[in-house]
């Protein structure tokens, strides 16, 4: 809301430079965005929260300026001379909807001359923005930045039948507003019909047909209030906005309806000529009740933490306009003026108090209780696998939940449903929730690429989102893309799970359900018959000319399965044995056959088997390969003697050899 | 003869000692090893002695050839080191640079985010979080904010069905966890949070938020200052000057929007702050009793502060970053600089 200074000062004395308004409208909650020189005025540009719809006229700046400056306030005279003949002859109006409208009024003023509006009407619409356009037209305007209620003329002969009904729009009716938009309406929409159309989208514009032009000649000036939701939802509807509906979204003042009447029907008279008719339409379903609120003074106490007296804060609420009633011991009886329809409870009053008492005078308490607080498993983990992958050089990115829906999008590794589409997406290309992380993270990988940098390691925590019942199931995934091989990244996958303490047996099997992966290096991970995640190297199709390899895990899933409490285990005062072996093996056996048939001898002290090598070629035959491992034997009671440990790796060396039809390479 | 072996021996050690090149040890050589060597002079002169003698006689001889032979090999091989040109002796050069392991780097919203958390969790708060797609229900009715209410304006809102929508605050949380624990409340709530505003410098569809709520009995709006002027010097620095507004918010009143001093002219005014020497960086008020009357906590009894911050821009503010998109382009050589 734009105000002028030099307006501004009409209604209320102060003493203050442009600069110090602007300081101390914000600080009462009225931010003055800007000043600005605008000929031989000031413009400040207020900032409006919407629950102060009375701060949308310069009257109610008035106000907040006199309460917070202590100024007091001056409002114009509206006189005017009327002519004898009723408006009632002239035009016959009838509101269908009080509820949606609960108060119209109507006043018409003939034999006007529509012409540009004297200069100091123009010059202070200027000033606050408004470009002017002819006298009746300005003066709407002019008592709506005044006022801050909206008011609308139409041409008095252009209406059919001379008859004005409030009504609901009958479905499929049709206006062009003032603005050249043509929309077809709906039944709940509120319209201003004569006899025959609609000429106004209630509250929000009025319609091309009816509306003031240079031949204009008889004016009827409307002036009304009309249901803020209501207006809130024709306006999205029907995509217009204007000063007008903004205003009446909000809440108009249910008593300031005839004040702005008069003060419009006044100007006209005075800047376009003519005469007003007398009396006016004055249609009211019901009376306006002002509300009474009482104020505990303990109450206050309590809410700000501030030891105020009684005279003081009646003395706040008297300077906004407050009327107060009562005032005893230790609470105090207000009743609330029209304009203020965002107080009506005791908070807004203690609100009010704060706000003019001052936000900065009030004390800046340190006697909080102490509490302890710790971290909670989800953020242990997150925060170590964080740590753990920054030290082996990835860098975290931060990449957007909502994604397109090309291609490389739709990969989905959780879930066999579609995406989940926004419904009013920004663009149209950018309207899904991702389902998989590893798409933002090659176009992370890609935009780097492009800006020069080749070698990249990095990895995103963040949510996917699938389809589920009626709420989509949100995951939160790790995901990693590096320049490396699949057994890299297999090792850091199998180290995390070593440090959180996730002792569950992995499941690796060959994955190649994803065109993200390559065919062959690629896998699935599961444990306890969970998918954990993928992991593999990056399909040629992806288009990276070094080694890359992916991984997506199931965050929440890791989380679940860490274990952080640690129990010491006893060290072994006993030598252990380490024993280098080779055995040759066909091409189809796995490294997990072999572990798994050394498993299954269950030698109580051979404590760890850890491979070292895979050779093919010269002395290996065709389609065989050697694998070679160690076998560590130690016993926590004992020394091993030499025969034993040989025994061991006999039984061990035969049970490879029948299972897997395993040869010793010599 | 004894006597004769140990002149031919001192005379060898002189001509040695005089060796200056390999040719002299060359020639040296010759002259004692070769075929009319010295030595083989003395082999020669074996038959002419007493038949008794000759044999320890040769056995002598033997083993002054073995010593001759070292001294000259031990000749051969000072000469021939001394041949090569002098090198002049390696320097270590300590100024070289040092083989750094390469180490990533946290996103700085992460940063921030961990920042804040810190401090809040040494003043008492917890952590929670909650679900990115809501109801409607939590991120507005619950809230004070209505259908149809012209403050919905300021929340502009992800729809993905009627009563779905990716959250446009964080405040969602707050209401989460009301309903589920009674007071005393004390947690901050990171997250992502949705709008559609046009993508620009300033703007993002996509940011993080830190929402924070504290309820319990007797806590009043100087708390609020307390607990925040704690965060704002902690956070900010020492001299950071703090400053509360009246403000507007539907889940809270009184409402606050809160300033700090321009850390870039401490005050005097720059662009940053619009000249104005403070910036805003949170919203913060007395949560409203309608709020607790939708998660049925009794507002005569209780009563809490909340506030809420943008994360982004914290972080812009902290390290001068003037365009939010950098956040999610993930330029490495963005974000190595944190
Ligand atoms: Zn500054």
């Amino acid at each position: 809301m734009k105000i002028s200074y030099n307006w501004l000062k009409e209604y209320v004395y102060f003493y203050l430079s442009p600069q110090e308004l602007a300081d101390k409208l914000t600080n009462v909650g009225l931010v003055v965005a800007d000043v600005k020189t605008v000929e031989d005025d000031f413009c400040l540009d207020v900032e409006v929260t919407s629950n102060r719809p009375d701060c949308l006229g310069i009257i109610g700046i008035a106000r907040e300026v006199a309460a917070a400056v202590g100024g007091s306030l001056h409002f114009p005279e509206k006189n005017f001379l009327s002519s004898n003949t009723e408006i009632t002859k002239y035009i016959n109006i009838t509101v269908e909807e009080p509820v949606l409208c609960p108060h119209y009024t109507a006043r018409v003023v003939r034999h006007i001359t529509v012409e540009p509006s004297p200069e100091w009407i123009q010059k202070r619409l200027r000033c606050v923005g408004i470009r002017p356009v002819n006298n009746i037209v300005d003066i709407t305007n002019y008592v709506m930045m005044e006022t801050g209620q909206p008011l609308h003329t139409f041409d008095l002969d252009k209406l059919l039948d001379q008859k004005i009904i409030v009504r609901r729009a009958r479905s499929g009716e049709e206006i062009v507003a003032i603005n050249g938009a043509r929309r077809v309406l709906f039944h709940d929409m509120l319209v201003i019909a004569d006899g025959k159309r609609p000429i106004a989208i209630a509250g929000i514009m009025g319609g091309k047909e009816t509306e003031i032009s240079e031949s204009t000649r008889n004016v009827l000036l409307e002036c009304a209030q009309f249901e803020p939701r209501q207006v809130r939802r024709t306006s999205k509807a029907v995509g217009i906005a204007s000063d007008s509906s903004y205003r009446f979204e909000r809440g108009t003042d249910p008593e300031g309806v005839d004040y702005a009447s008069q003060k419009a029907v006044g100007l006209v008279k005075d800047c376009a000529g003519g005469e007003i008719a007398s009396g006016g339409i004055d249609i009211r379903s019901q009376r306006y009740e002002r509300e009474k609120v009482t104020l505990r003074m303990e109450r206050v106490h309590k809410i700000l933490g501030l030891e105020i007296k009684r005279d003081v804060v009646s003395d706040i609420l008297k300077k906004l306009q407050f009327n107060v009633i009562n005032e005893v011991d230790n609470y105090i009886d207000v009743e609330i003026p029209s304009f203020r329809g965002d107080v009506y409870r005791e908070i807004d009053l203690i609100e009010e108090v704060a706000r003019m008492y001052g936000y900065n005078n009030i004390p800046v308490k340190t006697s909080i209780s102490v509490r302890g607080s710790a971290k909670s498993k989800e953020e242990i983990v997150e925060g170590y696998i964080r740590q753990f992958l920054i030290g082996l050089g990835f860098y975290e990115v931060k990449t957007f939940g909502i994604v397109d829906t090309s291609s490389l999008q739709r990969v989905n590794l959780w879930s066999d449903k579609e995406g989940i589409d926004i419904a009013n997406p920004l663009r149209q290309d950018e309207s899904r929730l991702r389902t998989c992380l590893l798409p933002s993270l090659i176009n992370t990988k890609r935009y780097n690429i492009n800006h020069g940098t080749e070698q990249l390691k990095i990895f995103e925590i963040a949510k996917v989102y699938l389809a589920g019942d009626k709420m989509p199931q949100e995951k939160t995934c790790l995901s990693l893309i590096a320049d490396t091989d699949f057994y890299t990244v297999k090792g850091i996958v199998e180290s995390l799970l070593l440090n959180l303490g996730i002792l569950s047996k992995c499941e690796w099997t060959i994955f190649n359900e994803s065109r993200l992966f390559s065919n062959e290096k690629a896998t699935k991970i599961q444990m306890d018959r969970v998918t954990l995640g993928c992991l593999g190297e990056a399909s040629k199709e992806l288009g990276f000319k070094t080694s890359t390899s992916l991984l997506e895990l199931d965050m929440d899933f890791l989380v679940e399965k860490s274990c952080f409490t640690k129990k010491y285990q006893t060290l072994s005062l006993y030598p252990s044995v380490l024993r280098d072996l080779a055995i040759i093996v066909d091409e189809e056996v796995t490294w997990a056959d072999i572990e798994k048939c050394i498993a299954s001898v269950k030698i109580s002290f051979l404590k760890e088997i850890n491979f070292f090598d895979i050779y093919r070629g010269k002395q290996i035959p065709a389609e065989k390969k050697s694998m070679a491992f160690n076998l560590c034997f130690q016993a926590q009671d004992r020394t091993l003697k030499n025969e034993e440990v040989d025994i061991a790796q006999q039984t061990i060396l035969d049970n490879l050899c029948e299972t897997l039809g395993a040869e010793l390479r010599k | 003869m004894l006597d004769k072996l140990k002149k031919v021996k001192e005379a060898l050690q002189n001509e040695i000692e005089a060796a200056a090149t390999l040719k002299d040890a060359e020639q040296l050589k010759i002259k004692y090893l070769g075929r009319k060597g010295a030595i083989n002079d003395l082999m020669k002169l074996i038959p002419t002695l007493p038949a008794e003698q000759r044999a320890t006689f040769g056995q002598q001889i033997n083993s002054f050839k073995i010593d001759i032979t070292d001294i000259i090999n031990e000749a051969f091989k000072k000469l021939s080191s001394e041949s090569i040109p002098k090198v002049k002796k390696e320097i270590f050069d300590v100024t070289l640079p040092g083989k750094r392991p390469f180490i990533g780097k946290m996103h700085p919203v992460t940063r921030t985010i961990e920042d804040i958390k810190e401090v809040f969790a040494r003043l008492g708060f917890d952590v929670a979080y909650g679900p990115e797609v809501e109801l409607e229900y939590y991120n507005f009715e619950a809230l004070n904010i209505p259908p149809d209410h012209p403050s919905r304006t300021d929340f502009d809102t992800f729809y993905i069905k009627n009563d779905i929508l990716l959250r446009s605050q964080t405040s969602t949380v707050q209401i989460r966890i009301m309903e589920n624990q009674k007071p005393p409340i004390r947690i901050i709530a990171p997250g992502r949070v949705y709008r559609p505003d046009t993508v620009d410098a300033r703007h993002s569809f996509m940011f993080h938020q830190v929402e924070g709520l504290l309820v319990d009995e007797g806590v009043s709006f100087s708390d609020l200052k307390g607990v925040l002027n704690q965060f704002i010097k902690t956070y900010f620095g020492k001299d950071v000057q703090m400053r509360f507004r009246p403000s507007f918010f539907p889940f809270t009143e009184p409402s606050a929007e809160v300033d700090i001093s321009c850390s870039i002219c401490s005050g005097k005014g720059c662009s940053v702050c619009s000249y104005s020497g403070w910036v805003e960086i949170l919203g913060a008020g007395m949560v409203n009793p309608n709020v607790f009357k939708s998660v049925h906590y009794d507002p005569e009894k209780y009563t809490g502060f909340a506030f809420g911050m943008g994360v982004e821009r914290i972080a812009m503010l902290k390290h001068g970053i003037d365009d939010i998109r950098l956040f999610y382009e993930n330029n490495i050589h963005f974000l190595s600089q944190f």
